[in-house]
């Protein structure tokens, strides 16, 4: 993909959308969601995620239970609420609207 | 030596080294400032702790317990600058816009990475190329050179940086390939352009392919020419020498075991020193090349003076021995041992530091395979500019 300078604010602003598509399908934690996005354009640290957690369940838009894993320390396990979830339909909704418009605007 | 100090991350007791402790308080500190306004604060910094604490765990075994300072920096490095959403007003996101176009207060590390874009194969020669902010058709040019001049043994080293120089993935891993600061945007942009070009991966394995053929060829090829060439020459000389030159080859039969046996010797010697303790003969290696590198260079430079001293002996048994030259080559291969032997056994009875070595065999073995398996584990990590300049 061609990542120009001038698009990483929207990147920035998808990252919150993408946490909460990964999020959708299962609880997972927080190493999981940075190998999830390891290859892609959104690869991201744990010194953003974290600090975007927080605000995300700040907003209500997630919640975590604590769950105890094989090896090491027990793990934060995030999952959508509802509101999250109504966020993420909307979201995509939103963003269907938008490639819709943008393609059209063209003609 | 290096002080350690104890710290405690989220409830987890590290012992830390001391430059790494003072990297590891300045990176939290800078965290607990981001966060100052954050209601969330203390539960984020419990959860940086925690995943520095999981990081840092990595890095620990039985018989190490201490994590480093290159380590801290690269866990560091790993979990990248606290950032939060500062989208309040926009004065206050132009105020903190401000302090981040500065120079962050550590040293941007710089790191070996691979960097797909732009590589021909794998990346070893854009990472090198970035790290030493060099022309990557220098690397490439000067890397053909090497394989061929070493017969091809160059490109088992190149396997090697293959297989373990980590790629660079994120943003924050390909500016630090090129040692900038993550808030160099463009350092990033020009690293992202063609990023994703070499998505193709069926060109890939076919390139791969055709690679490997023609590396096989040529290693081949080198052996063969070394091989039939060095002997000819012996040969030849042998052929046209008189009675003299043959007595005086016979004499130089013993010598040359005795000095294959003793340069044996001299190499294992090195090797171990070097896994143990980081220098050779009391010289240290220079602290920006690891380990494994420099245990490569011992092996190279070993069958650069052993291959000319074999070839050489075994044409003075066809010189000396005539037909009967196997007798020769037999005799010689056992004075050979028997040197060996005879050095093993005067060092361990009379070398204090060999004794002690043999008697802890299994300990010593154990630390010198641990410090060359770190050394692979370490060859991404940060070294600072100015290191690397006072090695060159």
């Amino acid at each position: 993909m061609t990542a120009n300078q001038r698009f990483n604010p929207i990147r920035k602003g998808l990252l919150e959308f993408l946490i909460l598509q990964i999020i959708s399908a299962d609880k997972v934690y927080v190493a999981e969601m940075m190998s999830r996005l390891q290859d892609t354009d959104f690869a991201t640290q744990e010194g953003t995620l974290y600090p975007l957690l927080s605000k995300m369940r700040r907003e209500e838009l997630v919640d975590y239970e604590w769950q105890e894993s094989d090896s090491g320390p027990p793990r934060k396990y995030y999952k959508l609420t509802a509101k999250g979830k109504s966020q993420l339909s909307e979201f995509k909704d939103y963003w269907d609207y938008l490639n819709t418009t943008i393609n059209q605007l063209g003609r | 030596m290096n002080t350690v100090i104890i710290i405690n991350l989220n409830g987890n007791a590290f012992h830390l080294e001391e430059p790494g402790y003072q990297s590891l308080r300045a990176y939290l500190e800078r965290a607990q400032s981001q966060l100052q306004e954050n209601p969330d604060k203390t539960e984020i910094m419990a959860d940086l702790e925690q995943a520095i604490a999981d990081k840092c765990a990595h890095f620990l075994r039985p018989h190490k317990n201490v994590v480093s300072a290159s380590e801290i920096e690269q866990v560091l490095g790993q979990m990248g600058p606290v950032e939060t959403d500062g989208a309040q007003s926009p004065e206050s996101s132009a105020a903190k816009e401000q302090p981040r176009a500065q120079p962050l207060d550590w040293d941007a590390p710089r790191r070996l990475y691979q960097i797909r874009e732009g590589a021909m194969l794998s990346g070893v020669c854009t990472g090198i190329a970035a790290y030493f902010n060099i022309d990557v058709t220098m690397v490439r040019i000067l890397f053909v050179v090497l394989a061929l001049l070493t017969g091809g043994i160059w490109v088992l080293v190149y396997i090697a940086m293959m297989l373990v120089i980590p790629f660079a993935n994120t943003d924050e891993e390909r500016a630090a390939a090129a040692g900038a600061p993550f808030n160099a945007q463009e350092v990033i942009d020009r690293a992202k352009k063609h990023y994703g070009e070499f998505k193709n991966s069926k060109e890939w394995r076919r390139h791969w392919r055709q690679q490997r053929r023609e590396w096989r060829r040529r290693w081949h090829d080198g052996a063969y020419w070394w091989a039939h060439n060095v002997q000819q020459n012996v040969h030849q000389f042998s052929a046209h020498s008189g009675y003299g030159a043959q007595l005086v080859a016979g004499l130089l039969i013993p010598f040359l075991a005795i000095l294959s046996a003793v340069v044996f010797c001299l190499w294992i010697v090195a090797i171990v020193q070097l896994a143990t303790s980081g220098a050779i003969f009391g010289w240290a290696i220079p602290a920006s090349m690891p380990l494994w590198v420099s245990i490569l260079i011992l092996i190279f430079l070993y069958s650069a003076v052993s291959q000319p001293l074999r070839h050489a002996r075994r044409a003075f048994y066809f010189n000396t021995g005539g037909y009967n030259y196997s007798w020769f080559a037999a005799l010689d291969g056992l004075l050979a041992l028997g040197v060996l032997a005879l050095v093993c056994w005067f060092s361990y009875t009379h070398l204090p530091q060999v004794h002690d070595f043999f008697q802890h065999f299994n300990e010593n073995w154990q630390t010198m395979w641990n410090n060359i398996v770190d050394s692979f584990r370490r060859t991404g990590v940060a070294i600072g500019l100015n290191r690397i300049a006072e090695s060159v």
